[in-house]
């Protein structure tokens, strides 16, 4: 063969080739060298072991013979077979089933003590067995769990009870014989286990230790970004645990204090039974004085994120009459139920004024939460209406006070609510008592919607002009319930509601009232101050609509009345220069009847065409032409707004429309907003000056600004105390048709506002962001 | 270190001599100065052993280890050029003490120590006689145990000698000596991972400490975990069912159960027990009839289970315990995370009784279908272990992957497969039909994708036969008349061949399940 077949080319695995029998070719052997050209392939075999004698000896076998020969096999140790025990060891037999085993990958933990008795412990066991009886079983369990607890040192005779609980003595016994044996035995276990590594690296070289874990090295270079995104994983699902847990612990906290509540309650049950206390004597007794200090947390107050129920909240406010220096009195608001879950049926989170108010310090802030009243209605979990305990678990997503939220100083000392509320109320007239105290301070006062006497009330004006009811229970309560729509609407003569005259002898009519009667007696009589929204019949004159709010009725007869008066021309310059003069004076006179202490506050309102709203203790809030300017502007300006603030100003006393004074200036009806405020100057002289800014708390100026606080007229907003929409558009339909004819009025207005109530303004823009102001217009 | 070791400054003066001459037979000094010779750990000298015709033979053998038992004294012997399964306990009566060997100090290179085949691999081997000199190795280790016992008799004070010295030696073994080694051309794939440094899977460092196996992979090639502990084997007799069995290699049982006369093993769980009563006490608890695993094969009364390694740890690293009695190179260094086992069974009326098993790898870089693959002994030559070959190839071709056994193969495991894949590669070729008149053709790849058998092992089986032949300027293969002749009688005495259609298996992508 030439030098060149040497170099053949190398066997390649993708080129066919053909199969010949030797027989077909002869001359092959010429060319079997050429073979050397084929890489010769590697045995697998470790290089030293194939040079073994056996093996070598076989393969030689097998290429000279083709097949194994009996004495070329490699020798291998002999194994024997036949243990003639096996049936004995193995009992029972198995059919081979039809199917294929499939295993379940955990149906193979049985449970089955890994401990394995051997002749020893069964002569122990025997021993034992004479005194009790023990299954093999059960000692192997025992063993097994000692075996397993013993880590590194032997559990100890206490531990060993705790872990087995069986009989003293078999424990004992099983005990002492365990530690015995496992002193003699060779291995670490008497539970034979193959060695495990030690984690230092000392192990790696013991032949003993098998199964290593293969090392975590190379598993996180290849997923350390998996590694993370599951770290990451981990820490998210790790914080919502501790969320979780800290939910269940708060609910296990409340589960916990309404099985208390459980128990008293069927303590307080156990006891009256015991006392025969059946028609629930004893239990009135007692709860009485809890009853009646119940003093309601203010729900009214809902801000910013609430603009609904502000509206809904100055819709009935009433005015106030009577009452005491306000340094010293106890917040008396009543939350009614009824009327605010119109509002927001859903939730509604009742919130606190604050407790602390600058300026006026409290002395005894009595807050009683509706719940501690609605005691034995136990909450199902999932009520929210009613949170247990609403100070302490500020709902920060629903928190509608935001930053004026009420929030415990540390340092302020914060006082217990005043149990003798009677004596509280009255301390410095200790002449009053019950019922004529309280009336002394609130009047009766009822809603337009739904038109039913809520009972004594007190009209408030809270932050930012809101006005509040505080309402006090009374023996009464039961009684004035009956003044429904029906009694109020057989209206009282006009011309004895118009002055309403506390007289001081009603000081002196104690328990005077405590039938339907005698309270409507008292309240044609005038003795007692009822305020209610005018009845519909009153202001037909306007669209002469039925079953309007009143309020809204009078508010476009209002109007109407000042279209009428200031003539068709609408407001002219002349006209605000004289509005702004009667402002002027108005505020003097104010000044004046502060300081000089006049309780019966004097006219102070001299247009002509005004409608005299003097009253005895209150201003009546009245809309002027110029108020009525506003509230048109401002449902232009910002579509869909409405003067909320003028609501109060529909307000009548003990049925008696209020006349509106059509021409009155927008001062004036400030003024009267401030009901409250007013009444306080009126009332007590002494803190007149200082108060009167916070009078004005609420200004037809500031309307505008006060977008937070109005609410956008539309078609929703028909809650039962808000202004109806449609008379709002027509409103603002006025306010349009009015403004082509006098279009330089409200610039003039806006000046003159922000004039006499800057500090006001400033504030409420403070309050709002969104305002717009007026001059837009 | 041995003067300080040596009491008698004259013994010492003795061991320097033998240090400074190490070519002097050490017989002969002994036989001059003491005249009662020990036979000492290192030793060599003809053994006698009956061969599988019974007769006497006198191969020469090493000494591993010597113990006392009361009355006497046994020996450890491992016959050069056997393999270390026939490495057995003997009596002194067996040994030729007239042509006792003593170790050299110094003989390390290959052909001339001629050292056992189960002695570290290659690497030493390889490197240059100069490099050499300096490297402690095992053989030095014992040398050193020689010189002891020499001067001290008692052999608790070889222990400590032993014990005392070993960690040097294994820091220079691993840390240092091997390092400058270069990579042997034509070397198995598989390298030590100490070798080169390049395995990423090594822990290996400079740091001294011991490197650990590469974590795939179930066999391990480089040697350097074995001691004298590993060499030797630690159980004397296994009971399995009906079947005792005699292990041919250490195996990590328990160390406690290594003295036992007889280890009793749960036929079906392979729990291993100390004794039978533990065996019995055992059974009323344990009511495995069958392997722990899914039955992907039944037909006759051949099953085949598949157990994962991962879910049935227990089983799985029992069945490793028992198949490293039989498997040398197997490491049960590492869990058995990464593997899953095929068990073939025997059926009868008592239940699936094993016969031998493979296991495989979940993913293998290295187109391993088989790890490790064992028939029991009572089992072996009846055919099983083509069958669980044949069985693995079926596997492959249902994963329409070829593949190859994980090396290093061990003798057996080289016939058993150079016989399979001879019988599967004639039957193709003999099958083949000339179409159109013209020679049937065939390339390599061809035999690779029918039978699953990887090219590699097709060419070598080509090789092996000497079929291949280059013939007028091309390759052939040509059948010869011996090898179609031992074909088919070789056929003919294949009756259990694995159905296709008996496998229910369907392949699990086993990277995409993360871990295992």
């Amino acid at each position: 063969m030439s030098k060149l077949s040497f170099r053949a080319r190398a066997l390649d695995a993708a080129k066919p080739l053909p199969i010949y029998r030797n027989k077909d070719l002869p001359d092959l052997n010429d060319c079997v060298s050429i073979n050397r050209a084929v890489p010769q392939m590697p045995t697998g075999m470790e290089k030293e072991e194939e040079s073994e004698h056996h093996l070598q000896r076989a393969i030689s076998a097998q290429s000279v013979f083709r097949e194994k020969k009996e004495n070329m096999v490699i020798p291998v140790p002999e194994a024997e077979s036949n243990i003639t025990y096996y049936d004995r060891l193995y009992k029972g037999e198995l059919r081979i089933p039809k199917q294929l085993f499939h295993i379940q990958p955990l149906g193979l933990d049985n449970e089955q003590p890994d401990y394995d008795m051997d002749s020893e412990d069964e002569i122990l066991l025997n021993r034992l067995n004479r005194k009790m009886e023990i299954k093999p079983i059960q000692f192997e369990t025992m063993v097994d769990r000692l075996e397993k607890a013993s880590t590194n040192q032997m559990v100890t005779i206490t531990e060993a009870k705790l872990l087995l609980n069986e009989d003293d003595y078999l424990l004992k016994a099983v005990y002492d014989y365990w530690v015995r044996k496992r002193k003699n035995c060779r291995g670490p276990s008497l539970i034979p286990l193959i060695k495990l590594e030690k984690r230092d690296g000392s192990t790696n070289n013991d032949a003993y230790v098998a199964f290593r874990r293969r090392t975590e090295k190379m598993q996180t270079r290849k997923n350390r970004k998996n590694d993370e995104a599951s770290y990451e994983k981990m820490l998210k699902l790790r914080r919502e645990f501790s969320r979780t847990v800290t939910i269940l612990e708060m609910i296990k906290r409340r589960e916990k204090s309404k099985r208390e509540l459980l128990h008293l309650t069927l303590e307080v049950v156990e006891k009256r039974y015991q006392m025969g206390d059946f028609t629930g004597e004893v239990l009135s007794e007692v709860t009485a004085p809890l009853a009646e200090k119940p003093v309601y947390t203010v729900p009214i107050t809902v801000t910013n994120g609430n603009r609904h129920n502000h509206k809904a909240e100055i819709k009935i406010k009433t005015h106030k009459s009577g009452g005491l220096p306000y340094h010293g009195y106890h917040h008396v608001s009543v939350k009614d139920e009824d009327p605010f879950d119109f509002v927001r049926p859903k939730k509604k989170y009742t919130r606190r004024e604050p407790l602390c108010r600058p300026g006026r310090p409290a002395k005894r802030q009595h807050i009683v939460n509706k719940a501690d009243i609605k005691q034995y209605d136990f909450h199902s979990s999932g009520e929210e209406d009613y949170p247990l305990s609403p100070s302490s678990e500020p709902d920060e997503e629903n928190d509608p006070d935001g930053t004026f939220a009420f929030r415990r100083k540390a340092g302020c000392h914060y006082l217990a609510p005043c149990l003798d509320q009677t004596s509280g109320l009255l301390w410095d007239h200790p002449e009053l008592a019950g019922l004529d105290a309280l009336r002394h301070r609130q009047s009766l006062t009822a809603l337009s919607v739904p038109q039913r006497c809520v009972g004594l009330a007190r009209r408030r004006v809270g932050r930012g002009g809101r006005v509040l009811l505080d309402r006090a229970s009374s023996d009464l309560d039961g009684v004035l319930k009956q003044l429904d729509s029906g009694v109020f609407s057989s209206s009282f003569p006009k011309g004895l509601s118009d002055h309403q005259v506390p007289t001081q002898n009603h000081r002196t009519m104690p328990g005077s009232a405590s039938s339907l009667t005698d309270l409507l007696s008292n309240i044609q009589a005038l003795r007692w101050r009822f305020f209610r929204p005018r009845s519909t019949q009153g202001d037909d004159s306007g669209e002469g609509r039925t079953g309007r709010p009143s309020m809204d009725n009078r508010l476009s007869g209002g109007l109407f009345v000042h279209t009428k008066n200031s003539g068709s021309g609408g407001i002219t310059e002349e006209q605000y220069q004289v509005h702004q003069q009667a402002l002027a004076q108005m505020q003097k006179q104010q000044l004046a009847q502060l300081q000089l202490k006049a309780p019966p506050p004097q006219q102070h309102f001299s247009l002509p065409e005004r409608q005299n709203t003097q009253v005895h203790n209150c201003r009546y809030i009245t809309l002027d032409s110029a108020g009525a300017h506003f509230a048109a502007s401002a449902v232009i300006s910002a579509p869909g707004q409405v003067n909320n603030e003028n609501k109060p100003d529909n307000t009548s006393v003990n049925g008696v429309v209020q006349p509106l004074g059509t021409s009155r200036p927008p001062h004036s009806t400030s003024t009267s907003q401030g009901g409250t405020g007013l009444d306080r100057s009126g009332r007590t002289p002494s803190s007149g000056g200082p108060l009167l800014p916070a009078s004005h708390s609420t200004t037809p100026q500031s309307l505008p600004n006060h977008r937070g606080h109005g609410s956008a007229v539309s078609p929703a907003h028909h809650h039962h105390n808000a202004r109806p929409s449609p008379s709002s558009l027509k409103l603002a339909t006025m306010a349009t048709s009015s403004l082509d004819r006098v279009p330089k009025v409200t610039p003039a207005i806006s000046s003159m506002a922000r004039d006499n109530h800057e500090p006001e303004r400033l504030a409420l823009n403070g309050i709002s962001e969104t305002t717009v102001p007026m001059e837009v217009t | 270190l041995f003067f300080i070791f040596n009491p008698s400054p004259a013994r010492g003066l003795l061991v320097g001599l033998h240090y400074v001459c190490p070519r002097l037979s050490l017989i002969y000094i002994f036989n001059i100065f003491f005249r009662q010779v020990d036979v000492i750990e290192g030793c060599r000298l003809p053994v006698l052993r009956k061969n599988q015709e019974n007769e006497d033979e006198w191969p020469l053998a090493e000494i591993l280890s010597v113990k006392e038992i009361p009355g006497r004294k046994l020996y450890y012997v491992h016959y050069i050029d056997f393999n270390k399964r026939l490495d057995e306990w003997v009596t002194p009566e067996r040994l030729d003490m007239k042509k006792l060997q003593f170790p050299k100090k110094e003989a390390k290179t290959p052909t001339k120590n001629g050292l056992p085949g189960s002695r570290p691999s290659s690497p030493e081997r390889e490197v240059p006689q100069a490099q050499q000199k300096c490297l402690p190795t095992k053989t030095s280790i014992s040398d050193f145990q020689v010189l002891q016992q020499q001067v001290q008799p008692p052999t608790i004070t070889v222990r400590l000698c032993f014990d005392f010295l070993s960690p040097l030696f294994k820091f220079s073994q691993n840390g240092t000596a091997r390092r400058p080694m270069p990579n042997q051309p034509g070397r198995k794939r598989k390298q030590p991972p100490n070798c080169g440094g390049t395995d990423e899977d090594s822990q290996d460092s400079s740091d001294g400490i011991p490197s650990a196996p590469r974590m795939t992979g179930s066999l391990v090639s480089d040697r350097s975990h074995d001691d004298i502990v590993t060499r030797m084997k630690n159980i004397d007799c296994i009971e399995l069912g009906r079947h005792r069995l005699k292990p041919w290699y250490f195996s990590p049982y328990p160390q406690e159960l290594t003295t036992l006369p007889i280890l009793y093993l749960c036929e079906f769980c392979l729990k291993y027990l100390k004794s039978l009563k533990c065996l019995q006490r055992h059974l009323t608890k344990c009511n495995l009839r069958h392997p722990p695993g899914n039955e992907i094969y039944r037909k006759g009364t051949i099953s085949f289970f598949e157990i994962d390694g991962r879910k049935n740890k227990t089983y799985s690293q029992n069945l490793c315990l028992l198949a490293k009695c039989f498997l040398d190179h197997k490491t049960l260094y590492y869990d058995t995370d990464p593997f899953l086992f095929y068990v073939m069974t025997e059926y009868d009326s008592k239940g699936f009784h094993i016969v031998g098993y493979f296991s495989k790898e979940k993913e293998s870089t290295e187109d391993y279908n088989v790890a490790c693959i064992l028939t029991l002994p009572p089992y072996q030559r009846r055919g099983y272990g083509k069958l669980l070959i044949e069985f693995s190839y079926e596997l492959s071709k249902v994963e329409g992957k070829t593949g190859t056994p994980e090396k290093p193969l061990s003798d057996l495991g080289l016939l058993s497969y150079r016989s399979y894949w001879s019988q599967t590669i004639l039957e193709i070729l003999m099958d083949l039909k000339p179409d159109n008149g013209e020679r049937p053709q065939i390339t390599i790849n061809e035999i690779s994708e029918i039978t699953s058998v990887k090219k590699e092992d097709v060419i070598s089986t080509l090789q092996y036969l000497n079929l291949i032949n280059y013939y007028k300027g091309q390759y052939i293969l040509t059948l010869s008349e011996d090898i179609v002749e031992g074909h088919e009688r070789a056929m003919q005495k294949r009756h259990l061949p694995i159905d296709p259609k008996c496998l229910h298996f369907t392949p699990k992508d086993w990277s995409k399940r993360g871990k295992w």
